[in-house]
């Protein structure tokens, strides 16, 4: 079982458990959700909550595991809060290929953060490609 | 040895410079990304031993769209637009994994009719991606005309697509709030003579290639990929049906109602290239039960939810009351908010297990949409099942994982 | 390339109306299309060479895998920053004379998506020469487009560019 002290939150969004995890103890966390029996990692990804005010976020970029347990089908979320340039977690840091897949490898910038422009051409008389040409420092 | 990558950086393979069996160096090459037949741009950077494939890693990123990022630069309902497009061999289930996802959030529900043309329309788009595949799969073994037959009646799906949408490929047709407009007669005219003769065709299919000597050659025995590597893969769909493992997420975890219809779940233990041949082709006549089902039972109603703040009025309405132009307004305008959250949900494809993954601050535009890809995942599965074989069985390997780039890449 | 220049500074005559209007004709009917699918239009792409829609009443059967065989590109899809410079090598792989079709709003425009990680229209890196838009097109506008460029190939005859 997890130890209930690793776990620093949990509910339920919309039908989805989630808990949140300390990100200094992600991997002890995940290690013990795997002999639980969440033994599928379903995704990795990572959400960017500059400017959000929809509640108090305990850090800037918030890491998600979502696990699912095949046998008795059931899924869970892990959340974990981490901050800084560049952020550091176990499951990233450490990697021993960590290179770009997605962009030409010498891209310069990350741009699914928020800060990062939508890019693209303006397109003229829309209300939007100001928006989408400058980095958004406000929500 | 390094080789030169496109944008002049190195890319290093730790194999080369090894010693081959007849005491040969290893051999790198590259295997497109503009090449016949890895099914899209994918490129492999592949390690031979002679013919015999060592090492084999995939580079991606050639068809990378930013749908992600372009998502949280538009409104709810306009993201419907961008979700068909990346895995785009299956559009409706794209577009049926984000609006059941923003219905989550929402916390409505669709009406029965809405679910059963939701059925529908993802059994269609399952059986025009499966005979993608098999005409493509076909063509790239060479029984060309499998291809001819395969996308005749792929042509005959389209033809219904554009009956009930206007659109041919990207339908936009399921949206979060029901699904674009209710299907004419003509459609299930055309729905009821396509039922009629689908299974003869699949027949036919059969005939050119389950006991067709050189097919079973080409696919028997290549690509193993045993249950418990798929499993630690993460392996979805056919790729883990063809290994003996009932996993259909229509089954186990159903959605917009496939538990009230009446099919089995496809698997074969086989685990190589013919076993997931046998799978699709099982899965599309699982399909045209499914599809004969849910046209029987069909309900009758509306096949919107009857919310106006998330969905127009009709249009007959705005002559006459007030709200319903300030709703027309405000949706088309601003558009709807979704209440804060996040939300995940999966749904079957063709690949597999394709998910939307959405993350609400309460605007009017998503903060984050993420989607699980079922090709990204099942591609990681590629170099174990290619290990030893030779080159030429690469092509059917990478048929075989059924990839579609824009999946991949997004 | 030596006859052609050869047969420009012999002006208008019968050689280069009629032996033109012979080359023209045997060019536009025998387009070869290079196989450039790269998304969603490229699955369009391949309906039009099956039998409903058939591209091979107009010569273009002959969908070659090799650039270097290929005299007309077909570019079928959105064109990521990581493939732009491979568009243009394969572009330049192709021998003269050569054409280019972009196929789809995407490959025409940038299409739906207007952001970092497309290129806003393929005639950023090639010379476009028919543009088709849709999303995707049908296959009789593909078909189409093919007529519109083999009047082009008809007309030019065996005069340079």
């Amino acid at each position: 079982m997890i130890a209930e002290e690793l776990i620093t939150d949990k509910g339920v969004s919309a039908g989805d458990e989630w808990i949140t995890v300390a990100a200094p103890r992600l991997r002890e966390a995940l290690a013990a959700l795997k002999e639980d029996g969440y033994r599928l990692l379903v995704f990795l990804s990572c959400v960017d909550h500059l400017a959000d005010s929809s509640r108090e976020w305990p850090a800037r970029f918030e890491l998600l595991y979502e696990l699912r347990d095949m046998e008795k089908l059931r899924d869970l979320r892990v959340r974990a809060f981490v901050d800084g340039d560049p952020p550091q977690i176990d499951s990233v840091h450490g990697h021993p290929a960590l290179t770009r897949i997605l962009m030409p490898d010498d891209w310069v910038g990350h741009p699914l953060r928020r800060d990062y422009p939508v890019g693209g051409e303006p397109v003229e008389f829309s209300e939007e490609h100001e928006t989408w040409l400058t980095p958004p420092t406000e929500a | 040895m390094s080789i030169e990558d496109t944008t002049g950086q190195g890319v290093t393979i730790t194999q080369s410079g090894q010693q081959g069996a007849f005491g040969g160096e290893l051999l790198t090459i590259n295997f497109g990304p503009h090449h016949p037949s890895t099914h899209g741009v994918l490129r492999l950077i592949v390690d031979l031993d002679g013919e015999k494939v060592k090492r084999v890693k995939p580079v991606i990123g050639y068809l990378h769209t930013g749908i992600e990022k372009q998502m949280e630069a538009l409104r709810w309902q306009q993201g419907v637009v961008c979700t068909d497009r990346h895995d785009y061999l299956s559009p409706p289930i794209n577009n049926l994994a984000y609006a059941l996802a923003v219905e989550r959030l929402m916390g409505v529900e669709v009406p029965p009719r809405a679910q059963a043309l939701r059925v529908i329309m993802s059994e269609l788009t399952r059986l025009s991606s499966h005979l993608v595949w098999l005409g493509t799969s076909g063509i790239e073994l060479g029984a060309m005309s499998v291809l001819m037959y395969c996308f005749r009646e792929r042509d005959t799906i389209m033809d219904m697509n554009e009956e009930i949408s206007g659109f041919r490929m990207h339908t936009s047709y399921i949206r979060p709030g029901g699904v674009m407009a209710d299907a004419t007669p003509r459609f299930f005219d055309l729905l009821a003579k396509f039922l009629r003769e689908m299974p003869g065709h699949i027949d036919e299919y059969e005939d050119l290639l389950t006991m067709n000597p050189i097919w079973r050659a080409r696919t028997i025995g290549i690509g193993r990929l045993a249950p418990e590597v798929a499993k630690v893969v993460g392996a979805s769909g056919p790729m883990i049906r063809g290994s003996g493992i009932a996993w259909d997420l229509r089954k186990v975890m159903p959605y917009s109602g496939y538990e009230n219809y009446d099919f089995e779940v496809a698997t074969n233990d086989g685990c190589d290239c013919y076993a997931r041949y046998l799978v699709r082709i099982q899965e599309m006549r699982e399909s045209v039960k499914i599809l004969a089902q849910a046209v029987d039972r069909l309900p009758d109603g509306p096949v919107n939810v009857d919310d106006r703040k998330m969905l127009p009025p009709p249009r007959e309405e705005l002559e006459t009351s007030m709200e319903a132009v300030i709703h027309h307004f405000k949706l088309f305008t601003e558009g709807y908010s979704v209440p804060p959250g996040d939300v995940y949900v999966a749904v079957e494809s063709g690949r597999g297990e394709n998910g939307c993954y959405i993350s609400s601050d309460g605007t009017h535009k998503p903060r984050r949409v993420k989607f699980r890809s079922a090709s990204f995942v099942n591609l990681q599965a590629l170099e174990r099942m290619a290990l030893d074989h030779m080159v030429a069985d690469l092509v059917a390997i990478i048929g075989t994982a059924d990839t579609v780039l824009g999946d991949v890449d997004r | 390339m030596g006859l052609e220049d050869l047969v420009d500074s012999l002006g208008q005559n019968v050689l280069t109306t009629t032996v033109g209007k012979v080359i023209g004709w045997g060019r536009g009917n025998s387009v070869w299309p290079a196989q450039f699918g790269l998304a969603c239009c490229a699955i369009e792409m391949i309906s039009t060479a099956t039998a409903g829609v058939d591209i091979a009443r107009f010569g273009s059967e002959a969908m070659r895998a090799s650039p270097r065989q290929a005299d007309l590109m077909i570019v079928s899809g959105r064109v990521s920053q990581k493939m732009a410079p491979i568009l243009r090598t394969i572009y330049d792989q192709m021998p003269e004379p050569k054409w280019v079709i972009s196929m789809g709003a995407c490959a025409s425009t940038g299409g739906v998506f207007n952001n970092y990680a497309l290129l806003q229209g393929v005639d950023k890196v090639v010379p476009v020469d028919v543009y088709i838009p849709g999303c995707p097109p049908r296959p009789e506008d593909l078909l189409n487009a093919l007529m519109i460029l083999q009047e082009r190939i008809k007309a030019q005859g065996i005069v340079t560019r």
